[in-house]
């Protein structure tokens, strides 16, 4: 009963104040406008992060032969190695002699039994087409051993992979995606398996048998090559010899990756294959030694980031609402001093302390939760246009509306409560006496 | 003055002090005995700064005096907590005051029904009485008007509206024409009538001026916070 009375004058009050409203809003409004904000896109932006976790293989390490650094740092913020070089010098390109050999990947892997569960390997041959009767088909190929093929993660929708003996032997086979089986042979699949399509690249052209075929998918970071799914450039699959024969190149790699079994700890693993090889192998190249990295870390590094970021918005976040906060508090003071005699005559015609102090509280409340409701408009918008920017999908919850309001309600209750409780206790003829 | 009408306040020896500063304290009401009876129209007059406003708020229960015992309407107020005072207020007591003091940006009706809404009148009741009491005091046509779009003679009838409302046991109203001219006083004045011949209704006034003074049943004269003179006046019964 007296609670829409006093939402009533709440309001009233607030509209024949509008711009010193609003001022006072102002604080309130910015920080709930920017904890809703960086919500939103932290929300949407972990969401999105453990989402491609799983499918870029987070718990791969990617090892590669670099050039000797001056310096190895360990970045404060983080605790990542970072090998330094200097900018003067002109740095050797590395030989056949400096890279992996097939013997060193067998020891390093059988070094770790329990953490490497593959080691993936692969030669880039490079982009290409296959055409055929008015068909065509944009491509690239790349060379990969079993443990590549097995760090894609991709789905074979029919057919199989190499055998050891398609592998070993260089054979001309491959596995394509769905969208070649698509454009080459009118999406039958079975068709498709067994058949030789003809890949022109670098001006040559080979001709590949297809022993399986794998369902594209999107990569949520990646740029998409073409709007249009049939000209979507897609990997061609091949044994890492028959890439290696075709690039004439040796048996050697300048970079492999680790596919870890899921007990293993990727920070630990990262240090102990830096070590295995700079300490072992590479301790006596003078120019080549070796790096390790991982997406895990790459993207522990950006949660943590993240982390701070939020923290630091929320800070200031924080100071707003506190500011905003004590602008209620002074508003309330004056609109109480203003309303002195208002108080007197309300006490004289019977308003209780407690119904005195119900309409101030009422009234900072209200203040508040308009506030509130527009910062969190504000911040809903904001985070809209942030996430659009990230390039991932705005999650606005139901939460941020509670966080909205429970935050403005708090806020108003507590820089509320101290003017409302200085109207109540006002003296009724002091009040009414107020000049 | 017969003996079997019901006395409404009955106030013995009532002193009040302030103190401005430890050793000064001022006296402004030096032992003050008052009888009041119901449907009485009593006037209280006497020069500026007598303590008439001082008596008037002890009356209306805004004030405690500092000796001296009250009983308003058989309550014992000398010896009420704030709570119950505000109680005392809403219900027993209409206050009119010389500035009116409607609320602002709160429209007539809304005005009028705040006594019945601190009363803890149902929304619906407290629109028909506020009506029906503005209609009484002739501002049935004004009950959306703000205060600001009223003139000084309406509003105090706007105010007067709502210290009926409750159906207060007394209405006390310190000067209540003492801002209007003669002519709106009148119109205030005749109100204050009203209320008195056709309610029954229990009314203490505070004026300046003899002729208005003239026309109450009873005339009280204050002087430096004493009671020296008490006649009749002309609508004695
Ligand atoms: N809160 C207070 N503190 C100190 N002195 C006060 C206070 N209230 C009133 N007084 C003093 O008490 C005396 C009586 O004041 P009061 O308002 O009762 O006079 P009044 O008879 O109503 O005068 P007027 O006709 O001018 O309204 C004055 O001298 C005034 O200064
Ligand atoms: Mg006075």
């Amino acid at each position: 009963m007296m609670l829409m009375e006093n939402l009533r004058l709440a309001l009233s009050s607030i509209k024949s104040n509008k711009m010193r409203s609003l001022l006072t809003m102002l604080g309130i409004i910015i920080g709930i406008a920017s904890v809703i904000a960086i919500m939103t896109v932290g929300n949407s932006l972990s969401a999105e992060l453990t989402e491609s976790m799983s499918s870029l293989g987070a718990k791969d390490l990617n090892i590669s032969v670099v050039n000797r650094p001056v310096d190895i740092e360990t970045d404060d913020l983080f605790g990542d190695v970072v090998y330094v070089y200097d900018e003067d010098v002109e740095y050797k390109r590395p030989t056949d002699d400096d890279y992996f050999t097939t013997e060193i990947l067998e020891e390093y892997s059988n070094a770790f039994p329990d953490d490497v569960v593959a080691i993936s390997v692969n030669e880039q041959v490079g982009n290409g087409e296959t055409k055929q009767d008015n068909k065509h088909a944009n491509l690239s190929v790349i060379g990969g051993n079993y443990g590549f093929l097995f760090s894609q993660r991709f789905k074979l929708l029919q057919g199989r992979y190499f055998t050891d003996g398609e592998m070993s032997e260089a054979s001309k086979v491959c596995i394509v995606s769905d969208i070649v089986v698509e454009n080459m042979f009118d999406g039958d699949m079975d068709k498709a398996i067994g058949s030789a399509i003809n890949v022109a690249v670098n001006g040559k052209e080979y001709t590949f048998y297809i022993t399986g075929v794998y369902e594209y998918e999107q990569d949520t970071f990646a740029f998409t090559n073409s709007d249009k799914r049939k000209d979507i450039n897609t990997i061609v699959y091949i044994p890492i010899r028959t890439a290696k024969a075709i690039t004439h190149s040796s048996s050697v790699y300048q970079y492999f990756s680790v596919i870890l079994s899921m007990e293993s700890d990727v920070d630990a693993m990262t240090e102990n294959t830096r070590k295995f090889f700079n300490d072992g192998y590479y301790a006596y190249n003078e120019d080549f030694c070796v790096d390790v990295y991982s997406m895990a870390g790459m993207m522990e590094s950006l949660n943590e980031m993240m982390g701070t970021l939020t923290l630091g918005i929320s800070v200031i976040a924080g100071i707003a609402l506190l500011v905003g906060g004590i602008g209620v508090m002074n508003i309330m003071m004056v609109s109480i001093t203003e309303r002195t005699r208002e108080i007197g005559t309300r006490k004289a015609l019977g308003a209780t302390n407690a119904s005195i102090r119900a309409q101030f509280i009422i009234e900072a409340i209200v203040i508040c939760i308009i506030g509130g409701i527009i910062g969190m408009a504000l911040g809903i918008g904001l985070g809209m246009i942030l996430t659009k920017v990230v390039g991932t999908p705005a999650k606005a919850s139901l939460s941020s509306v509670l966080i909205s309001i429970g935050f403005s309600t708090a806020i108003g209750v507590f820089f509320g409560y101290y003017p409302a409780n200085k109207a109540a206790k006002l003296d009724p003829i002091v009040a009414l006496r107020y000049e | 003055m017969g003996e079997e009408k019901k006395k409404i306040i009955e106030m013995r020896d009532i002193v009040k002090r302030f103190y401005i500063g430890t050793p000064n304290e001022l006296e402004v009401l030096c032992g003050i005995d008052l009888d009041v009876y119901e449907g009485e129209f009593l006037a209280i007059v006497g020069a500026s700064g007598s303590g008439k406003s001082t008596l008037m708020n002890i009356i209306g229960s805004l004030d405690r005096a500092t000796e001296g015992s009250y009983i308003l309407d058989g309550i014992d107020v000398s010896k009420a907590k704030d709570e119950e005072l505000s109680g005392i207020r809403n219900k027993k007591i209409g206050f009119v005051f010389q500035t009116y003091n409607l609320i602002a940006k709160t429209n007539a009706i809304k005005n009028v029904e705040m006594p019945l809404m601190y009363g803890g009148v149902a929304q619906k009741q407290r629109n028909q009485r506020a009506k029906e009491l503005l209609e009484l005091v002739g501002m049935g046509d004004r009950i959306h008007h703000l205060p600001e779009e009223l003139s000084g003679g309406q509003k105090q009838r706007v105010a007067i509206a709502r210290a009926m409302a409750n159906d207060p046991a007394i209405i006390l109203a310190d000067e209540p024409t003492g801002a209007l001219d003669s002519k709106t006083g009148r119109i205030v004045m005749d109100l204050f009538h009203k209320l008195h011949e056709e309610q029954g209704k229990t009314i203490v006034l505070i004026t300046h001026s003899p002729e208005l003074a003239e026309e109450c049943q009873r005339i009280i004269t204050i002087k430096d916070g004493l009671i020296v003179g008490e006649r009749e006046g002309g609508a004695a019964v």
